[in-house]
């Protein structure tokens, strides 16, 4: 009884889902078929007739060929586990320059209207992701489209036939009704292979792709470079460097008191003893943030376990990492994990921790939960979107999962390939 | 004393060996990378050696791993471990074996040679000497906040003068108190947190620190 039940349901819902399929992939050729209606509607003979069907076949398969791609994309992703990237080029933002003139990226316009006019053709022509959307429009009404549309057309032939009272329309009808249950729950599948063989991006916009993200990672690697060679030359200067002159400073004064005063002098030696351990307080510290000595004498796991030990939240570490790991990728996750905790502690009041590193033969996966009160999320500008940026260097990513009144977990992932 | 000195570097191994003979103590030997420290410790058996973390060939915690294998051959051999920077995992795997005789300092400490030469002392006794900054991050830590939150100030203080590894004598005179007042705060201490009390010092930094390592 159940297996009939789940069997009457599977094939409803592929009946409507082989119906979508044929109402998306013939637009098309519903246009073409109107547009030969239209010309011999005319004059078949006449050559001149035939103009207008013909523009109308080129503006409705280029105008219809994007928004029934996406439809495809859209019912593919919803139904099966397939999911295509669209991979249409993005438009580069649009400027004003001081001369009033509008810069798109390509060429200089008046308004910005013109300007992004001219965008929106030059990216749609140069696209090859417009050309696949074309072919793909052409091929898919004769492969899935077809294979779809016998479960509509089976119950057309059954209620045309059955409507007969004579004895051989009827058994068509019956026979049109039993090809339709039959292959309803199968009808609509073909559009999955044919969606992932036809409307995938091929190599080159994958590799454009590719050089895009590559050089804005580049240049953000430059940038953050900069900037932290700026902030140790300056902790130096502000701090060390400093404090060692002060030093100085302090042991030639007791240098000249020794004989007049030795009771001051001793003072200073003292103060330039204090001084001695305040520097190196702030160097150590400053070392720390540079790259922390436990990282470099025993590797993530430790450094990590090491965190931990001094964090103010109890937190637990379970570390199952055989390899050892890239000294970069190492650094970038001990920094990603300290900053979640200290997040941790500080926005979401979270009391304890849990960190956990473990390596497949896909990547490492780190996973850091806390028991706050959630609601983080990513600003631009802030720690996490730094975070996402310093792994994405290694092709890693960040997943954060944060409701409101917590709790907060964020996984972090490098594959393979980077370690 | 017999002292061996290991570090790398020639200006800090030269000025700790001439600090060392300057309080009437003997250099036996010195080491300046990780092989050589283990030779010289397994070879020389020196009543207590100080030992940098990092040395070469690779730059890491060679010093470190000489020193611990060095105890693992022969069990309380005195170290006393000396670096750049304090770490409690470094801590807890030297106090790991429960031996004694173990020392963890930053090389700061060098600079009070007075505060330094005896914490050397006490570690060729047999006794736990560590650095403040190791024991400030310990009661630092998550857990440590919580359990110690009963304690009151003086309590806390005394007990990490106590995780240091002095002597209820020495901690009265760092704190201006009177051994009988320091009794009476440890025994109140040891009886808020649960443990007991074990007048020789070493079990007892022990106990504070396995107490405020289980988390």
């Amino acid at each position: 009884m159940q297996q009939v039940v789940s069997w009457v349901s599977g094939a409803c819902v592929g009946f409507v889902r082989a119906c979508a399929v044929t109402v998306v992939s013939m637009l098309v050729p519903a246009v073409w078929a109107a547009a030969v209606a239209w010309g011999i509607w005319w004059d078949a003979a006449n050559p001149w007739s035939w103009v207008g069907p013909l523009v109308l076949v080129c503006v409705g398969t280029l105008a219809l060929s994007r928004p029934v791609c996406r439809a495809v994309r859209h019912l593919v992703g919803k139904w099966t586990d397939t999911v295509v990237p669209a991979g249409y080029r993005q438009a580069a933002p649009v400027t004003q320059l001081s001369t009033g003139y509008w810069w798109n990226g390509h060429s200089y316009e008046r308004t910005r209207r013109d300007a992004l006019m001219d965008q929106r053709w030059r990216n749609r022509w140069k696209d090859p992701a417009t050309w696949r959307d074309l072919r793909f429009t052409g091929i898919v009404p004769f492969t899935a489209g077809v294979v779809a549309a016998v479960v509509p057309a089976g119950v057309v032939v059954a209620v045309l036939g059955l409507g007969r009272p004579d004895l051989a329309p009827r058994l068509v009808g019956v026979l049109g009704l039993a090809v339709a249950v039959a292959s309803a729950p199968y009808a609509w599948r073909p559009v999955e292979p044919v969606t992932a063989r036809f409307l995938r991006p091929s190599p080159a916009m994958l590799l454009a792709d590719r050089v895009g993200e590559l050089t804005a990672q580049r240049a953000d690697t430059t940038i953050a470079q900069a900037a932290e060679i700026k902030r140790i030359e300056r902790d130096l200067h502000d701090g060390a460097q400093a404090r060692l002159v002060g030093l100085g400073l302090s042991l030639a004064t007791a240098e000249k008191l020794m004989e007049t005063d030795p009771e001051q002098a001793r003072a200073l030696m003292r103060e330039a003893r204090a001084g001695a351990t305040a520097s190196l307080t702030e160097l150590r510290e400053l070392v720390r943030g540079i790259n922390p000595p436990v990282l470099n004498e025993r590797g993530l796991v430790d450094a990590v376990r090491t965190f931990a030990m001094d964090s103010p939240l109890e937190t637990t570490v379970d570390a199952d990492v055989r390899a050892p790991l890239d000294p970069p990728v190492e650094s970038a996750l001990y920094f990603g994990i300290a900053e979640l905790a200290t997040n941790a502690a500080k926005h979401a009041h979270a009391t304890r921790a849990r960190i956990t590193l473990a390596q497949d033969d896909t990547g490492l996966v780190v996973e850091v939960e806390d028991d706050g009160r959630g609601g983080a999320e990513e600003r631009p500008g802030g720690g996490l979107e730094g975070l996402r940026r310093r792994l994405a260097v290694f092709d890693g990513t960040v997943e954060i999962t944060s409701p409101a009144g917590g709790p907060t977990r964020v996984r972090m992932m490098v594959p393979c390939a980077s370690l | 004393m017999r002292v061996l000195v290991a570090e790398d570097l020639y200006l800090l191994r030269d000025g700790m060996v001439r600090l060392i003979e300057a309080y009437g103590h003997e250099v036996v030997a010195t080491a300046a990378t990780g092989p050589e420290t283990l030779d010289a410790l397994l070879k020389w058996r020196p009543d207590v050696s100080v030992v940098d973390v990092r040395m070469p060939p690779d730059q890491s915690d060679e010093g470190l791993r000489a020193a611990l294998a060095a105890r693992a051959e022969v069990p309380g051999l005195p170290v006393l471990v000396l670096s750049q920077h304090v770490e409690q995992l470094y801590a807890r795997e030297l106090l790991a074996d429960g031996a004694g005789g173990i020392g963890y300092f930053l090389k700061e400490s060098v600079f009070d040679g007075d505060q330094f030469i005896d914490a050397l002392e006490r570690v060729a006794g047999g006794g736990t000497a560590m650095d403040p900054a190791v024991i400030a991050k310990l009661l630092a830590g998550g857990a440590a906040t919580r359990r110690l939150g009963g304690l009151t100030e003086r309590e806390h203080a005394v007990l990490a003068l106590m995780a240091e590894g002095l002597s209820n004598q020495a901690i009265g005179q760092r704190l201006f108190l009177s051994d009988s007042a320091i009794s009476k705060y440890t025994t109140s201490m040891f009886g808020k947190l649960g443990i007991t009390d074990d007048e020789a010092g070493n079990r007892r930094v022990l106990a504070v620190l396995t107490y405020l390592n289980s988390s």
